[in-house]
């Protein structure tokens, strides 16, 4: 699939946007998830100013297209594109963590326009997503007039025409230790719920060290095919990877099968001193560096 | 002759389930949002479901966390869950996914939890639910004293839009209520008027209770008794009410003294009125098996969750109340 290049330098112009945004969050804050933010930018980007199904003036617009941040620590990748799409005002960039605000330390649903998933326990976004692709297999299933002599015993849960809308989660690597995230693949697998798009952010370090020394996952892609998943491996940060693969899920709906992208990414990706120190927090100390590496490279935030 | 206030017709007890039966049977008819969420320990109405709406169970298998968040990414898109399994799993297994993703939200997912005592030993006998479901935002909890409550109060937990978990005890010994007895969430029953003290019991220990009015009557004593229905939100003005009336108040529940009803309606009285209060209920301590009977008595004999052992608890509350004078008619 070819991507026009108009569109691929749009989506890099903005992501540089949604990048001095999150470092606008960091800067009132002195503190955040920089890690795991950082190396959802490209992802998070593609998916809201390309791909996704969402209504700029409605988020409660009951067909959008879901996302559920099940890593949830990494909200400011999220908050950083509301303003952009005009779910919260820029002002709001200033007040991540603060008393009453609509930025919450952990993505909440309840506090913050766009976001669908309140999180912050890992390992349950993926769960919450197979409920709402279900609800929607379900839904559709139930419209039917004849469904009281219908001779199944499941829903029909394999069909052509598009779903209402699609369930995307966003998991971390060291979330995927979570055992619940295999219960819930195994349920994706057994409703065959080809609305729901996992995509792992497989930024290779949690907070102790590398995932591969502290748990390891590997082999990722064999494990979700093994539990009837359709898997793609993508570099997390070239856009026309991203776009190939959102595009190839989405045309191959209808396969019964629920779909994982694992996209590889760099913890910190964009600043160079978090990208070296694989820095999972913000912290005071060397956020003032990394503020200065972002002017630099990116200009005033 | 013991005078039992109106709604109440004291008969034989049936399975509690078979209310929550008949319960999900009107509630699935009246909404066609309730949908099953099973954990593979059967459904409510399973027969009904598999003739009319086969796409209304979701089969989860032995995965509670997994069965509580699917059921809150349901609710989150309009549907009404009805989550059945076993207390100690779901909730025990899912306490967390509870918190995070249903109560945060508070979405609308109501969960049944079986609670075994005797044959399944002490893996299945909970004695920590009441307590560790009360102290949650956003819950509502129910116990169900008889078969017409569970009935009742399964019907009202579908009204109700928020989540509400139901304590499900597997055998009651009596049917308590009429027909037409109106069960109300939050609301507590008068099941009997009494001057000498007040029992304020639930679910099982209801049963119990009644039991204990005819060793009681013996003794010349005039004790009534409250059926707390709801544990949460607890009804403070009928225990204050009770507790302004008699001075004597006896909390029964078969569940941990810990943390359950004895706690919160000690927690009602220390705030609000002067009176004496004796709390039965399993000391701090798992159980163990024990056939259904007669050996089932020989476990609630050991935990004290006995009418003789209320009798006994009235008495000693009546004494303590008069001896530290925490009482004035």
């Amino acid at each position: 699939m070819e991507h026009s290049p108009e569109l691929i330098k749009e989506l890099e112009e903005k992501v540089l946007v949604v990048r001095k945004n999150i470092l606008r969050i960091f800067e009132g804050s002195h503190q955040g998830h920089c890690g795991g933010t950082m190396s959802l930018t490209e992802i998070v980007t593609a998916l809201y100013f390309h791909h996704l199904k969402l209504d700029p003036g409605n988020c409660d617009w009951p067909d959008r297209d879901r996302v559920v941040l099940s890593k949830a620590h990494a909200a400011e990748s999220i908050y950083a594109v509301l303003p952009e799409i005009g779910y919260v005002t820029r002002e709001t960039l200033d007040k991540y963590y603060a008393y009453q605000s609509q930025f919450q330390g952990h993505a909440d649903r309840w506090c913050t326009p766009g976001i669908d998933y309140s999180g912050g326990s890992l390992g349950q976004g993926l769960s919450f997503s197979a409920g709402m692709a279900l609800a929607e297999k379900i839904k559709s299933d139930m419209n039917p007039p004849d469904l009281h002599i219908l001779p199944v015993n499941m829903p029909r849960l394999i069909r052509k025409d598009n779903p209402a809308y699609r369930v995307f989660c966003i998991v971390g690597d060291g979330e995927l230790h979570e055992g619940q995230n295999w219960e819930a693949a195994m349920l994706a697998g057994k409703y065959q719920l080809d609305n729901l798009i996992l995509i792992v952010d497989y930024n290779k370090f949690c907070i102790d060290g590398p995932v591969e020394k502290i748990m390891p996952l590997a082999p990722l892609d064999e494990k979700f095919r093994a539990f009837g998943w359709w898997v793609k491996e993508i570099d997390g940060h070239n856009f026309n990877e991203i776009l190939d693969v959102l595009d190839l899920a989405n045309n191959l709906y209808g396969d019964g099968k629920p779909k994982c992208i694992i996209a590889h990414t760099v913890k910190g990706h964009g600043i160079p001193i978090w990208e070296k120190s694989h820095a999972h927090v913000g912290r005071a100390d060397c956020l003032d560096l990394a503020l200065k590496e972002g002017k630099d490279l990116y200009g005033q935030i | 002759m013991v005078k039992f206030n109106k709604y109440v017709e004291i008969g034989p007890g049936a399975p509690i389930m078979a209310g929550a039966e008949a319960g999900m049977l009107k509630v699935v008819n009246k909404y066609p949002n309730v949908i099953a969420v099973l954990e593979d320990t059967g459904a409510l109405a399973i027969d009904w479901f598999k003739k009319n709406a086969p796409n209304r169970i979701v089969e989860c298998g032995i995965a509670e966390a997994n069965a509580a968040v699917v059921a809150a990414g349901l609710a989150a898109e309009g549907f009404r869950p009805f989550i059945l399994g076993f207390t100690f799993a779901t909730v025990g297994r899912a306490y967390n996914q509870i918190r995070q993703s249903i109560l945060v939200d508070h979405f609308n997912v109501k969960m049944v939890g079986r609670e075994m005592w005797g044959e399944m030993g002490i893996s299945h006998n909970v004695v920590e639910g009441i307590g560790s479901l009360r102290v949650l935002p956003n819950l509502v909890v129910i116990n169900a004293a008889d078969v017409v409550e569970s009935e009742k109060a399964f019907v009202a937990m579908a009204d109700y839009i928020g989540p509400v978990f139901f304590r499900m005890e597997s055998q009651l010994p009596y049917k308590i209520f009429t027909a037409d007895y109106p069960f109300e969430i939050g609301k507590a029953y008068a099941i009997k008027d009494g001057n000498d003290a007040t029992i304020i019991a639930t679910g099982y220990m209801v049963s119990e209770a009644i039991k204990a009015i005819d060793i009681l009557e013996k003794d010349k004593l005039d004790v009534g008794i409250i059926n707390m229905g709801t544990l949460k939100p607890l009804d403070e003005d009928a225990i204050i009410d009770a507790a302004k009336k008699t001075g004597a108040i006896v909390t029964a529940e078969a569940g941990s003294i810990i943390g359950g009803l004895g706690e919160g309606v000690g927690a009602i009285l220390a705030e609000n009125v002067s009176a004496s209060l004796v709390r039965v209920g399993i000391e701090d301590e798992f159980s163990q098996s024990a056939r259904i009977t007669p050996a089932k008595d020989e476990l609630m004999i050991l935990h004290g969750l006995t009418a003789e052992n209320i009798a006994l608890s009235v008495k000693e509350c009546i004494s303590k109340r008069d001896k530290l004078k925490l009482h004035r008619k």
